[in-house]
């Protein structure tokens, strides 16, 4: 009698406040039948990291359109390495440039979805990397 | 995953939050084991005290929580948050927004917050919130509070399971004080007035407390009704003050908890029989035939259910008593 | 009785209209219909019955006159002067005529002070139009927390009085306060931004009296939006009425401030919404103005507008503009009394426009024609046929030299080549446009009704309406994007392997220096050091203490403290600290 859930954490980190993305991608995951965590504006990547942890999520979601993405990301991937949580898949929205994905990638970002990406992408992505 | 449950409750005993976390799933997934591992988190509970917060949407419920949670540490107690929110029928899928509004709690190491989802699964949410409470208690909170919106009968029947029941309201929620009447009046301990800088708090606190003399029809002693502004700590401290008294006395007598304790029993047996037949069910088709047969109107679930009911006194192996 | 000949002989016609309409769906659109397969008929036509009881004079007017509908001026400074800023290759990026420099600023108050003495050197005197850094726009100080990472990065960071002079130091002589305007793009904190812009003229020996410009000072829109709020919306509102006494009163060539649309429809908000609730969050600056006993005839002479959202669907936002200059007008004149005309226009300096949301990555060039289609909306608007953004726009870089310069070109195209806006209004009187008009208007006041019937604005702030429904809509055109219900080219649309991504060259010019921007963080917290070292601190202190315990005097201007605190070196963080323990913080919204 299984009941499992995929678990999604939506968050954006920095003071940056719009938040059209992260929001549209909530509703479209829930509807997508996961399990969302919003925790809004304002985040600290260790309040991201911590909150990922307690409600012990598959996925995290960032969602920046501040520029800040390299560094922030790089904290967040930081944290969940030092918390021994590299095992929960990361992925990364907003105003990415191009030249970026890749070094988002490689520090260890699953997923990056820019402007013009559909919710059934983003859900797609996560139900295939999240094993059952 | 016997491996597993073993390191995961051995993390728990120790304090582990990752542990403690990923137990929560478990059992709330109700992955093979996890009621034997219930069944060995149990005894190392019992201490906590379990605080159930209900009201209308936009009382401000989440901000009185951390609140109250951040309120609590500060006087040295740990405490655990469990945030529910309704899962949408049609996906399965949830949005859980309650930790946005818990400012302090989320950074402070005392709180452990962890939001749930209704999921409207068989034997219902309110066992599950009771599972997830019964973790944090063994995991060493001294006071759980467990949110829900009271507007539901699952998120009543939630609330029923804390040992303290505090009800929300908000000036320029008429009609919210009137939704109350249904079926929680009769379990609140208390009633907090919050957004009590506004304008007509104090007509909410009197209609609240008319409310209730009616109710007990002029006798008794009748909950307590307090102001906070939790948006700025007003009136915080005064509830905590009350609400720590409260875990002493009210609802801890024997019968409270015999009662609570049938009830859980019958829900998992509920919920175990439930799955039985179901899963029975499923297999022989007796259920997708039945259904078949009320859809084209030659049957009616009353008569479907009553046909079923041998099939099920022999799964149990049951003699008929009537 | 010639008026009622006149009135039979119209409900005749009208009559004749309706038959003969009749008669032409169905021998013509329905036969095409069903010919077709569709389910209905994809094109509409409007005649005459479309509206019924047009009155020119209620509904339209003249340029320039009530309800101005056809604008809010038969032609404005720029119209009078196209001629010649063509012949003197004129660019108004580079603010060379000592108006409005361009919008920027980033790194330390030191490191934006520099950027505006190169741009002088240069022959750009404009005055300063000033981004702040998102932790000066939240209320903290470079050194908080909350900052790491964002100090001077979208902006300059102001943590105090010392380095808002610091950004002025070139603004001297020919240059003088007094003599440029400035932009200050704040809103959680603009009170106190104002407070250093009066404190700065009084420490210069300049009569704040004299100053010009424009702060945006629109913090509802904040939460409805973008997001960068501190306190509920009920004390920020009233932080806004301190700042609307003090400036009336101080500070009267100052704009109060800039009302925008244009980030609540970027974040999702439907036309109607971002019309009505742009609408409702003016209402209640108005009303707030009133209550504190100011009269709305005057302050309302300087409000102003920076723009409402946009979209490519250009009858729709022609007939939103014809619609909000009408709304607006009827509003002051009938719920506010108002009746200074002076007092009734939507000040805005660019009218329609697409929307930054409207532009796609995917084939990124192809905003180039969605922006001009933009332009030829404002065009056709009662503006300068502005063609906006650049077309490199969603590839967040900033944008590159060929991108503004295409930009640039498209407009003066529109402006030199086409007439486009030598006719004032030419959809007036258009069956179509008057009916769209009038529907869209409808739809917003009803809108309207039931946020008053909320409590106005701040009550449907506070109760998380607003946000929600512009969520929700967001979220509801996402999905029609997905299900291919709305067409975007390139992106869910003729996105196979025989298109052909364009590209062309682009330069982004260096505007900021990367090095100081690696080192402003740094450095700003080593000023806040040596400030905090140096001040009076006992001073700072109590007037820290005397502003929490006025804040808690709903009644009282927080303005004259403010000033205090800030010539006294105060920092930013500090003065909002002692705000938010009276106010509290604002309340995320929950989904």
């Amino acid at each position: 009698m299984n009941n499992k859930k995929i678990r999604v954490l939506i968050a954006k980190p920095g003071l940056d406040g719009h938040e059209r993305g992260a929001r549209i991608i909530a509703y479209g995951l829930r509807d997508a039948g996961f399990e969302v965590i919003y925790t809004g504006l304002r985040q600290s990547p260790e309040q991201i990291v911590s909150a990922a942890l307690q409600e012990d999520v598959d996925v995290i979601g960032l969602s920046i359109l501040s520029g800040a993405h390299l560094s922030l990301t790089q904290k967040v991937v930081d944290q969940l390495k030092s918390k021994k949580a590299e095992d929960i898949l990361l992925i990364v929205g907003g105003v990415i440039p191009e030249q970026d994905v890749a070094s988002l990638k490689e520090m260890g970002v699953a997923g990056v979805f820019t402007a013009g990406s559909a919710v059934s992408q983003v859900a797609g992505f996560i139900s295939e990397s999240v094993a059952c | 995953m016997q491996a597993s449950w073993e390191t995961l409750l051995d993390g728990v005993k120790k304090g582990n939050e990752r542990s403690l976390a990923r137990i929560i799933t478990l059992v709330e997934n109700r992955e093979n084991g996890w009621k034997d591992a219930m069944k060995r988190l149990y005894p190392l509970g019992g201490k906590a005290k379990i605080i159930g917060v209900t009201g209308s949407p936009g009382a401000g419920k989440s901000t009185l929580t951390n609140s109250i949670a951040r309120e609590l540490v500060s006087r040295g107690r740990t405490v655990g948050i469990i945030a529910v929110d309704p899962s949408s029928p049609f996906s399965g899928g949830a949005l859980l927004g309650d930790r946005l509004r818990m400012r302090d709690a989320v950074n402070l190491p005392e709180i452990f917050i962890r939001s749930m989802a209704t999921r409207g699964a068989l034997g219902g949410l309110c066992q599950g919130a009771r599972d997830v409470s019964r973790i944090l208690d063994a995991f060493g909170k001294d006071v759980i509070l467990i949110e829900t919106v009271g507007v539901g009968q699952d998120e009543v029947e939630v609330v029923k399971t804390a040992d303290l029941v505090m009800v929300v309201c908000v000036p320029g929620q008429g009609d919210g004080i009137q939704a109350l009447k249904a079926g929680i009046m009769e379990i609140a301990d208390l009633y907090v007035v919050n957004k009590a800088d506004r304008e007509g708090a104090h007509e909410v606190a009197a209609d609240i407390g008319g409310m209730l003399d009616i109710a007990s029809e002029g006798s008794g002693p009748r909950p307590p009704i307090l102001k906070t502004s939790a948006i700025n700590y007003q009136g915080v401290r005064e509830l905590v003050d009350v609400l720590v008294h409260g875990f002493d006395a009210g609802k801890n007598r024997a019968d409270w908890r015999a009662l609570r304790i049938k009830e859980e029993i019958l829900s998992l047996m509920e919920s175990e029989i439930l799955h039985y037949l179901q899963d029975k069910w499923d297999r022989t088709g007796d259920l997708d035939k039945a259904i078949h047969q009320i859809l084209k109107q030659q049957t009616d679930p009353y008569s479907a259910a009553d046909s079923l009911l041998p099939l099920m006194r022999e799964a149990f192996g049951i003699k008929e008593t009537t | 009785m010639k008026d009622d000949q006149n009135k039979c002989d119209c409900r005749e016609k009208r009559e004749q209209i309706a038959r003969e309409e009749k008669s032409w769906r169905e021998n013509l659109v329905n036969k095409r219909v069903s010919r077709y397969n569709l389910e209905k008929s994809p094109t509409c036509f409007y005649t005459p019955n479309a509206i019924k009881d047009f009155d020119f004079l209620e509904k339209v007017g003249f340029p320039g006159q009530y309800p101005f509908t056809a604008g809010n001026a038969p032609f404005d400074f720029a119209k009078a002067n196209e001629k010649l800023a063509a012949q003197a290759n004129y660019r108004p990026d580079w603010g060379g005529s000592r108006g409005v420099g361009k919008y920027g600023g980033f790194g330390a108050a030191a490191d934006y002070r520099d950027y505006l003495k190169r741009m002088h050197s240069m022959g750009r005197f404009g005055g300063p139009n000033m981004a702040f850094d998102l932790v000066t726009q939240c209320g903290y100080d470079s050194d908080s927390p909350m900052a790491e990472g964002e100090v001077g990065r979208v902006g300059v960071a102001v943590d105090s009085f010392r380095d808002f002079c610091v950004i002025y130091e070139p603004y001297t002589g020919d240059l003088e306060i007094d003599k440029v305007p400035s932009n200050f793009t704040i809103n959680a904190p603009c009170a106190i931004i104002i407070a250093m812009y009066a404190e700065l003229a009084r420490s210069r020996g300049v009569d704040p009296a004299a100053l010009r410009g424009t702060p945006q000072n629109d913090i509802l829109k904040e939460f409805i939006a973008r997001g960068t709020y501190i306190y509920p919306a009920g004390p920020s509102l009233r932080l806004f009425r301190d700042t609307l006494q003090f400036m009336r009163k101080h500070m009267p060539l100052l704009n109060v401030n800039s009302i925008g649309g244009y980030h609540i429809r970027e974040a999702g908000a439907t036309r109607t919404q971002d019309l009505a609730f742009s609408l409702a969050n003016a209402a209640a600056y108005i009303q707030e103005g009133i209550k504190a006993g100011l009269d709305p005839n005057d302050f309302l002479t300087k409000f102003t507008f920076n723009a409402f959202g946009g979209s490519m669907e250009i009858y729709k936002e022609i007939a939103f503009h014809r619609a909000s200059r009408r709304m607006y007008a009827r509003m002051l004149k009938e719920d506010f009394g108002v009746t200074n005309p002076k007092a009734m226009t939507i000040r805005q300096p660019i009218t329609a426009h697409i929307g930054c949301s409207s532009t796609t990555l995917q084939r990124t060039l192809n905003n180039w024609p969605r922006a001009v289609v933009g332009g030829v909306a404002a065009g056709m608007t009662g503006s300068l046929p502005g063609v906006f953004p650049p077309w490199d726009e969603p590839l967040g870089l900033g944008h590159s030299q060929e991108a503004v310069q295409m930009q640039l070109d498209a407009t003066r195209i529109l402006m030199h080549e086409t007439g486009l806006t030598d006719v004032c209004d030419p959809w007036a009187g258009s069956y179509f446009m008057e009916s769209l008009t009038d529907e869209l208007e409808a739809e917003a006041l009803a809108e309207m009704d039931k946020i008053r019937g909320m409590g106005g604005a701040v009550a449907a702030i506070e109760s998380g309406y607003m946000p929600k429904a512009v969520a929700k809509s967001a979220y509801e055109k996402q999905k029609r994007i997905e299900s291919q219900e709305d067409l975007v080219v390139g992106v869910n649309c003729y996105t196979s392997d025989l298109e052909l991504e364009v590209t062309i060259n682009r330069e982004v010019e260096a505007t900021y220096d990367p090095a100081l921007m690696a080192t402003c963080e740094e450095r700003q917290k080593a000023s806040l050091r040596e400030l905090k070292r140096t001040r009076d601190g006992r001073t700072a202190a109590s007037l820290l203490s005397s502003l929490r315990t006025h804040a808690k005097d709903e009644n009282r201007n927080l303005m004259p403290d403010i000033c205090d605190c800030v010539k006294n070196d105060c920092t930013l963080q500090e003065i909002c600290d002692a705000l938010r323990e009276v106010f509290g913080e604002a309340q995320p919204v929950k989904l």
